[in-house]
């Protein structure tokens, strides 16, 4: 008999039980003699949550749930003795992740061409270069339904058929590894983890558009994904798989690596054509759209680095193989780099339809410290906010915007109670005023504005007309600002407004923060009746604002306190409060 | 390598270089590193090396699970493959000594990501 291994995990709320019941299911493995052929291990992770007691049978057996001290002898009798799966044990509906982009993160050496031969790689370009006519690919994709991974959705094969017909004596293709939402990190992994098939989803655009010059846009704080892209394109033309007739096909196409230095707006393509051509990362109105008239004045299609990794895949299987998974007008999957207040941050990648409350509970794990979620942000600065309560929204591109945000790259940071609306709805807004380019007025000055009103509010000064202004700029700014970025820069503020009007008001009228974020309205004061007396606030604070003696107590003097929360953080007792 | 053609490349597909009976893959993405996969790399490389040179060492990009980086699957044979998350220089070594001399899967820090069919993968 081969030898088995039962991973064991508590994954209920509360007090942590796996090591009871380790113990238990040892103590019976030993009665039963099966001590040498099974080994109990208790798991750090077993990738389901709020089940109880999660059960996993190794090599291969079933994931039970919700198991109990009782069911311990039915386990080993029926399962490790019989093979008998307990099917009251095994959880209902299925959960976890789906790997389409990801597939070949951490499977294969990132460094190898090998390790990417052996799965499958480049056989999509195989058969698109040889099988498929240009227009053949195009439709293909059609069929898949691929939108553009980067945030707009805007649908890839029009993108492609335009850039197709429009006339220029040369075409371009650039991915977009220009990654800068606060959070968001999955084009950085699948530049590092899967290079190769960014490369080859390059040149399938190049031969469906007709280009022969592609450009991989990638920011410069990204060392290891430029080094990992470089080493892949050199491989690649080492195998002819880049360069000029390619696998004797006759089609001829070559790219290379531009820097970004880090400008949040060089993401939107206009700005990112103007960095690429080494002038200032601004952005210019549109139309034209790149693909009449982009780089140096010629047609060029601009994609994702996640909508480059889908390609291969689609070339592979077939457009139709991507459209069956996913919702009816936003097809195939969607990778998230899940963050914030969450128990197991990381990349997720699911299905388009799947509900936020799927990912953040059921793969995330719900919040760190167990705290009640408030909200899930999604589309990093030009996202917004969804509350609690519209947690079984499914993900695509039009759920997300009737809710007042955005698919975007594909952030998503969980925010509980201990994280303050206007806080967060400032920070955002504070990033978009750093990044503006200052080309236009409205973003220019209607997010420096709005961000003043924010901190007014925040610092406790604010009025009730206030939230009125605020509202006023931000459409402003949406309506008049010139390109995505200023047009978009609101939306945090707009659905905080929508969706916490109370919260804020709690700011302006009661010149209350809920969550002690915003310090213009926290008071630190001492609590004489828990306060031990042992002296370490007043040793640690910068300021000396704490005074007293052992005998009568202490107390934070309020003018000279600098609310920097040190007290707070040293106290072993809980003596002093945040008000 | 000579270059590919169409037909050289078709013969590619369904071959696979990576070794799939005795492993052990870092994630060695930026993530991994910044964790100290480096460390456990280097020091898995030299060891596993030494005492079990028919298991190779490899590299891998980034999984997914940050939070439990740095992250070691282990895949030998007549023990379940299984992926390691916060492995530090000690508990590589309880790799070498437990997971790979025993056949004993180590407690604590065993992470199984859920996958649904349908994937890729």
């Amino acid at each position: 008999m081969n030898k088995h291994f039962v991973l064991i995990k508590d994954t209920g709320p509360g007090a942590e039980a796996t090591g009871e019941f380790y113990t238990a299911f040892v103590t019976r493995l030993r009665e039963a003699n099966l001590e040498t052929s099974v080994q109990a291990v208790r798991a750090a992770d077993i990738g389901v949550y709020g089940r109880g007691i999660a059960v996993r049978i190794l090599p291969g057996g079933p994931l039970y749930v919700n198991v109990r001290a009782e069911d311990i002898d039915r386990i080993i009798a029926q399962t490790l003795k019989n093979n008998v799966v307990l099917k009251d044990l095994v959880p209902g509906e299925e959960t976890g992740q789906m790997r389409i982009v990801l597939r070949n993160c951490g499977v294969i050496d990132p460094e190898s061409i090998e390790d990417y031969f052996s799965v499958e790689g480049y056989q999509g370009l195989g058969k698109c270069l040889f099988e498929h006519s240009p227009e053949k690919v195009i439709e293909e994709v059609k069929k898949s339904g691929l939108r553009g991974r980067g945030g707009g959705g805007y649908p890839t094969h029009l993108k492609w058929a335009l850039a197709r017909k429009a006339f220029g004596e040369e075409k371009f293709v650039i991915c977009n590894g220009d990654e800068g939402d606060p959070g968001a990190y999955m084009d950085r992994s699948i530049l590092e983890s899967d290079p190769h098939a960014v490369v080859e989803g390059m040149v399938i655009t190049a031969y469906a558009v007709g280009a022969h010059t592609g450009i991989f846009y990638i920011r410069a704080e990204y060392p290891l994904a430029i080094k990992r892209i470089q080493r892949a394109i050199d491989q690649a033309r080492e195998h002819n798989l880049l360069g000029a007739d390619i696998l004797g096909s006759g089609f001829s196409f070559d790219c290379e690596i531009r820097l970004g230095a880090g400008a949040f707006v060089c993401g939107e393509e206009t700005a990112l054509i103007a960095s690429v051509e080494g002038r200032r990362g601004t952005p210019r109105p549109r139309p034209p759209y790149p693909s009449d008239s982009g780089l140096w004045g010629m047609p060029s299609v601009i994609n994702n680095v996640e909508t480059m990794a889908n390609l291969p895949v689609i070339m592979r299987r077939g457009g139709e193989w991507l459209a069956r998974i996913g919702t009816a007008k936003s097809k195939g999957t969607k990778v998230f780099a899940l963050t914030g207040n969450v128990r197991n941050s990381g990349l997720v990648e699911i299905p388009m339809g799947t509900t936020l409350r799927a990912i953040v509970e059921g793969i995330g794990g719900g919040s760190a410290g167990g705290k009640p979620i408030k909200a899930v942000q999604t589309g990093g600065p030009s996202g917004g906010i969804i509350p609690v309560d519209r947690l079984d929204t499914p993900v695509s591109y039009e759920h997300l915007q009737e809710l007042g945000s955005i698919m975007g790259s594909g952030g998503m940071i969980v925010l509980t109670e201990e994280d303050c609306i206007v806080d967060i709805a400032k920070f955002y807004l504070g990033f978009c005023v750093d990044e503006s380019c200052g080309k236009c007025a409205p973003c220019r000055i209607g997010g420096w504005q709005m961000l003043r009103l924010l901190e007014k509010i925040a610092g406790g000064e604010g009025e009730e007309q206030d939230l009125e202004k605020v509202r006023r700029l931000a459409q402003a700014m949406q309506k008049a600002s010139l390109c995505g970025l200023g047009q978009s820069a609101p939306n945090p503020v707009l659905s905080t407004l929508k969706y916490f009007a109370g919260e804020y008001r709690e700011h302006v009228v009661e010149k209350k923060c809920r969550a002690g974020k915003c310090l213009g309205l926290v008071r630190f004061v001492i609590l004489p009746e828990v306060c031990k007396r042992c002296k370490l606030c007043v040793g640690n604070c910068p300021v000396n604002a704490i005074s007293g003696d052992r005998q009568s107590g202490f107390v934070i003097d309020q003018a000279k306190c600098i609310k920097c929360g040190k007290c707070f953080e040293v106290c072993k007792f809980g003596a002093v409060a945040r008000r | 390598m000579a270059k590919l053609t169409r037909e050289s490349l078709k013969a590619l597909s369904g071959q696979n270089s990576l070794p799939c009976c005795s492993f052990i893959k870092v994630g060695m993405s930026s993530c991994g590193v910044a964790a100290g996969a480096r460390v456990v790399y280097d020091f898995l490389k030299q060891e596993v090396e030494k005492r079990f040179p028919h298991i190779a060492v490899r590299q891998c990009g980034c999984n997914g699970l940050c939070h439990a980086e740095p992250l070691v699957e282990v895949c030998v044979p007549g023990v379940p493959a299984v992926i390691y998350g916060q492995v530090t220089k000690e508990i590589a070594q309880r790799i070498v000594a437990e997971h790979l001399g025993e056949g004993r899967l180590i407690n604590d820090h065993i992470y199984v990501m859920a996958v649904r069919d349908g994937g890729e993968k």
